[in-house]
């Protein structure tokens, strides 16, 4: 651990009230974080961190320079402030600005907080590793590549050109796979470089299980198939940097041919894709985990008063800033989502026990069904609500379930300031009550809207119907816990590709303002193409699978028989930036040291066709073509391919093409 | 290793890769830079990765919209950027290389050949140089020692005389201390008649007459000169005068200042349009910036005329768009009045107009020609941006070049069809000058 650095200034001391009042809180609100380190640091330590992705010592390479750059002229130039870092690590470790004011301070706290239960329960943060030490294996890549770059042998520019190379990959690996960082064996390397991968393992701490499912026999078998198949492999490899550790080779411009990689240059490369593989839980999970902790901020910040009134309007204003960013926040669009799904859970409570009293069914459930009455009656009892050192007696008279007895008898000795801190008598089933969702001003409409649908969905198959005799007796009966329960359940095993594809509703797009956007070759700039749920989970699905990049496979390690590398772009109706692409194979080619291939289709518009569809106010038809993109070291060539040779690549059943036909007229 | 070393990386990764100078004069984002700071795109600092091709992508964005609506800029999307998603960072499309308008102007005499070489006008300050000047009183700390021995020295050496040897000629037959004076004279004897007076009474009755006549004291007597006696004896004593005392005292030197001042004038009226006026903003952007770099002080005026003319602001000045006629003098009569700031004795002034050289009749020869003869400047320019070729009736920079001639060392005419003229005009106008 290499935090001694901050030692002299960890945690002031105005700050451990806050820091342990903020955990308690959250774990009243069903929470529970990694223990959380929090360090003081200065303004310049806040922007070197966040250079460094939140840790604090990463391998030598410019472009950290370049956000320290840009870090700093932000701070500068827009008062870009910096408010919260927090590392997946358990603990965690969380950095405060020592500049900013109480009010932020409390802010980042309870959102740190929240994060930190993110990391610890979020499946798609446990594939890395079972037991996570992430600064160290940072920090040891550190210390390696720089011993690497201060080799006299080594030629420093060439280690920052291989790292430049593998970054280019660096989002091209199976991130739905378990990491495996020896997705390597198996191939002839020197001894010394096995016992330095299998000492490395070791430092990882990687389970058991994961060993055994790793080195299955029928991988192992695959692997032999694999050096003596003519072409290889058999299924395209989505993890195109083991591949190439594997079978690729470095090219050697002075012999003006393909060599072995270096023992330094396997050694980079599995370093940088272990960091690729324990990046890839967060770039996974961002508008999960931002919304995750933007909720639970703002339920402790500004419900549970966590700021002191005067603080308030400090902390309003940082919120506001954040959440106002312009254009698709995926902070604010996580936070909807979960606020969306905690309304609908808990709607689906009233529905399903409302629909169970004599005599109310899906049918007529709106016309029946006096919603104000509902809602008086689901508003948290007095004491709850306005919980104060006054009203002490009245809490003490609550059920069981909500009052935390033993804290009730504290507040009375004067040990609590209720006043201040009103959750530190309550429990969890009390504070779900105290926030129930559908009570609140901006929520009482969402009862009453239930759709048709979504009453007959949970209505139809419901057999005992008629289990309560009236309205109120069907009330008592309401879990007010539901919404917090399934959030956290929810949280523990999607990741952003599965939670938008399961969560967005067109009640949510139509409530949130959501719309999709396509390129109008006839009009010549983007414009609206649909506000239909379909479209927008189809536009937000494409930029959060795979990282919102195009999925890229190995297809053939032999193509043409000729040692040369094909890759293949798994078409989805959206083409590659070609320019890019082609400056990517320039990359691929240092990795593979021989020709690389790359196969893809493009769309064409032939400028007539634009012309046309001008003049009618309709969009040009594209025409869909295979093109296969070679480059061998020194020039690119395209050359198209015939229908028959990319159907594979070509996805027939996913469309994200959201414009409508009549879409200018 | 550690941060400073990646910033330092990046610096030298970014000069690598900055844009080409001259690419991004004649085709780049000029519009990102600050007063101060010239920003060049970098290339490739963007590692390259496999992406779709953003048009085709599409996006989702929030907002009261129907279909059908325009969407301005594509909205930034979450993925974009890094990884931390730090709220509001609408960057990461490029980065920029930052230089100030000194380096920048280094950077394009080196790229273009120039040497523009400006020139100290106005003074500014009297500043002390060294102590060199002398006066005849001051403090005594100040007083040259040094100066005042040499001039005793020379003092001594000039009154100093062998007073052995004229006490010897004064021995010789018949010599009085008035014979001895007048002989001493001759000789260019720095002898007073007192000090004879004196020495011939002290010399006993005896001793006088003991050389026959004064030329066998100079046979028999060796002289030495003062010089020959100072080395024997020493200096001994060195006769200090107050007439000799001087004073050190700091020079006086005047800084002159390189002030610049740069009249921008551009025509809007209504024939200049987005092209024509692109076309000048690409060409007057980088010589504001060029100038700036290569004066200590730079001013800058900006003039927008049609058949009139006013003094706009800088964010203005490229954007406007008025309808109208043309009269290109009306500019110059208004820089010839804005230039009564900066007078001529005190700044280098550039007159720098542009637009498509349509101009009233007769007012380029009756109006404009005389102004420009009038208003001392270091450098007039004429740019026309004229991207079809020429127009028949626009001929203001043909009559211009023709009044003033070609090699002309105060007046240059350039003409920009296109972005990939404007090096080719910029280096004209700048090197016009130089080759005075």
């Amino acid at each position: 651990m290499s935090f001694d650095r901050y030692e002299a200034r960890r945690i002031a001391a105005e700050l451990q009230g806050p820091v342990d009042d903020a955990n308690e809180l959250a774990e009243r609100l069903g929470l529970e974080p990694y223990p959380v380190n929090y360090w003081i640091v200065d303004y310049d330590e806040m922007n070197e961190l966040i250079a460094y992705d939140g840790f604090q010592r990463r391998y030598p390479h410019w472009r950290w320079g370049m956000k320290y750059d840009k870090q700093q002229k932000q701070g500068r130039y827009g008062g870009g402030k910096a408010f919260e870092i927090v590392n997946n690590d358990n603990p965690s470790h969380a950095f405060l600005q020592e500049s900013n004011d109480l009010a932020d301070q409390k802010a980042v706290i309870t959102h740190v907080e929240a994060h930190a239960d993110f990391f610890a329960n979020n499946e798609w943060f446990g594939m890395f590793a079972d037991d996570l030490d992430a600064a160290a294996m940072l920090e040891r890549h550190a210390r390696n590549i720089s011993e690497y770059m201060q080799d006299p042998d080594i030629d420093r520019a060439e280690v920052e050109r291989w790292i430049d190379n593998l970054l280019s990959l660096e989002d091209n690996i199976d991130q739905h796979q378990v990491f495996d960082p020896r997705g390597t064996l198996g191939d002839d390397i020197e001894g010394d470089t096995d016992d330095k991968l299998s000492e490395q393992l070791d430092e990882l701490d990687v389970s058991d299980e994961v060993r055994e499912e790793v080195f299955s026999d029928e991988w192992l078998e695959r692997q032999n198939e694999d050096e003596d198949g003519v072409s290889f492999p058999d299924v395209p490899e989505k993890d195109v940097l083991a591949f190439l550790r594997k079978h690729g080779k470095q090219y050697d411009g002075e012999a003006e041919k393909a060599a072995e990689m270096e023992p330094w240059q396997r050694d980079v490369l599995d370093m940088l894709r272990a960091e690729a593989y324990y990046f890839a839980a967060q770039k996974m999970t961002k508008v999960m985990n931002e919304g995750w902790a933007a909720y639970w901020e703002s339920m402790m910040m500004g419900e549970e008063a966590f700021a002191t009134a005067d603080e308030f309007i400090s902390y309003a204003d940082h919120q506001a800033r954040v959440l106002g960013s312009p254009g698709l926040n995926p902070y604010k669009l996580g936070k909807e989502l979960w606020e969306y799904i905690e309304n609908t859970t808990n709607r689906r409570e009233v529905v399903e026990k409302l629909l169970r009293v004599d005599g109310i069914t899906w049918r007529n459930f709106t016309d029946t069904v006096d919603f104000e009455r509902v809602l008086s009656a689901l508003e948290p009892p007095e004491a709850l609500d306005r919980l104060s050192s006054d009203t002490l007696d009245e809490v003490a008279e609550l059920p069981d379930e909500f009052v935390d007895r033993e804290a009730l008898e504290n507040a009375r000795d004067g040990e609590i300031d209720v006043d201040r801190y009103p959750w530190k008598v309550l429990t969890y089933e009390g504070l779900a009550r105290r926030h129930y969702s559908l009570v609140k001003p901006q929520y009482r409409g969402f009862l009453a809207s239930v759709g048709q649908s979504d009453l007959e969905r949970i209505g139809r198959y419901m057999f005992d119907d008629a289990v309560y005799d009236d309205v109120e007796a069907a009330l008592d009966d309401i879990d007010f816990n539901r919404g917090w329960d399934r959030m956290r359940e929810i949280r523990e095993s999607h990741n952003d590709v599965t939670f938008l594809d399961e969560f967005l509703t067109q009640e949510f797009v139509d409530e949130n303002e959501y719309f999709t956007y396509e390129y109008s070759q006839a009009a010549g700039q983007n414009r609206v193409a649909s506000t239909e749920y379909e479209d927008v989970k189809k536009k937000l699905l494409l930029q959060f699978t795979n990282f919102g990049k195009p999925t890229i496979g190995v297809y053939d390690g032999n193509y043409n028989n000729r040692n040369e590398l094909l890759l293949g772009h798994h078409y989805n109706g959206v083409m590659l930036d070609i320019q890019q692409a082609k400056r990517t194979l320039e990359r691929v080619f240092e990795l593979w040291g021989r020709p690389v291939n790359l196969m893809t289709i493009v769309k064409e518009v032939d400028e007539h066709d634009i012309e046309v569809a001008k003049r009618r106010d309709k969009e040009p038809d594209p025409e869909e073509r295979g093109k296969l993109i070679r480059y061998d070291g020194e020039e690119h060539t395209i050359e198209d391919l015939s229908w028959e040779e990319v159907e594979d690549i070509a996805a027939s059943d996913v469309d994200y093409d959201t414009k409508p036909d009549e879409w200018l007229a | 290793m550690g941060l400073k070393d990646d910033l330092e990386r990046f610096y030298e990764v970014g000069e690598q890769r900055r844009e080409d100078l001259s690419d991004f004069i004649q085709y780049g984002d000029l519009g990102q830079s600050l007063p101060n700071e010239v920003r060049v795109p970098i290339k490739i600092v963007d590692l390259p990765e496999f992406q779709y091709d953003q048009r085709d992508q599409g996006g989702v964005g929030q907002g009261d919209a129907d279909v059908g609506d325009p969407v301005g800029e594509p909205q930034p999307q979450p993925g974009d950027g890094d990884e931390e998603g730090d709220p509001g960072d609408e960057s990461g499309e490029h980065e920029y290389y930052e230089m100030d308008p000194e380096k920048f102007a280094e950077e394009l005499d080196e790229e273009l050949g120039l040497e523009l070489d400006p020139k100290g006008k106005s003074v500014i300050e009297e500043k002390e140089g060294p102590f060199k000047d002398l006066t005849k009183s001051g403090p005594d700390s100040t007083l040259d020692f040094e100066r005042m021995f040499k001039k005793g020295l020379k003092r001594k050496l000039a009154m100093d005389f062998d007073e052995e040897f004229l006490t010897e000629v004064l021995k010789a037959d018949g010599v009085s201390p008035d014979r001895a004076f007048e002989w001493a004279r001759g000789e260019s004897i720095p002898v007073s008649k007192a000090w004879l007076t004196e020495t011939y009474s002290d010399i006993p009755e005896n001793e006088r007459g003991e050389w026959e006549s004064i030329e066998q004291v100079e046979e028999n007597v060796e002289r030495e000169t003062v010089q020959q006696q100072i080395r024997r004896e020493g200096i001994g004593h060195v006769p200090f005068r107050r007439e000799d005392e001087r004073y050190r005292h700091p020079e006086i030197i005047e800084e002159k200042e390189k002030n610049v001042v740069v009249v921008n004038i551009r025509d809007v009226s209504g024939s200049m349009r987005e092209k024509k006026r692109e076309l000048v903003e690409r060409t007057f952007t980088p010589l504001d910036w060029y100038l700036q770099g290569k004066y200590d002080n730079a001013e800058f005026v900006y003039i927008a005329h049609d058949a009139e003319a006013w003094e706009v602001e800088r964010d203005e000045f490229f954007g406007i768009r008025s309808g109208g006629g043309t009269k290109i003098s009306s500019a110059y009569e208004l820089a010839d009045e804005l230039l009564q700031e900066f007078p001529w004795s005190d700044w280098n002034r550039y007159v720098f107009a542009a637009g498509d050289s349509e101009n009233s009749s007769n007012d380029t020869e009756e109006g404009v020609i005389p102004l420009m003869e009038q208003i001392p400047a270091n450098l007039h320019a004429y740019v026309e941006t004229q991207p079809s070729g020429n127009a028949i009736n626009a001929t203001h920079a043909e009559e211009v070049e023709r009044h003033f001639g070609e090699d002309s060392d105060d007046v240059a005419v350039t003409y920009v069809t296109g972005p990939e003229d404007v090096t080719d005009a910029i280096y004209d106008i700048l090197s016009t000058e130089d080759e005075s």
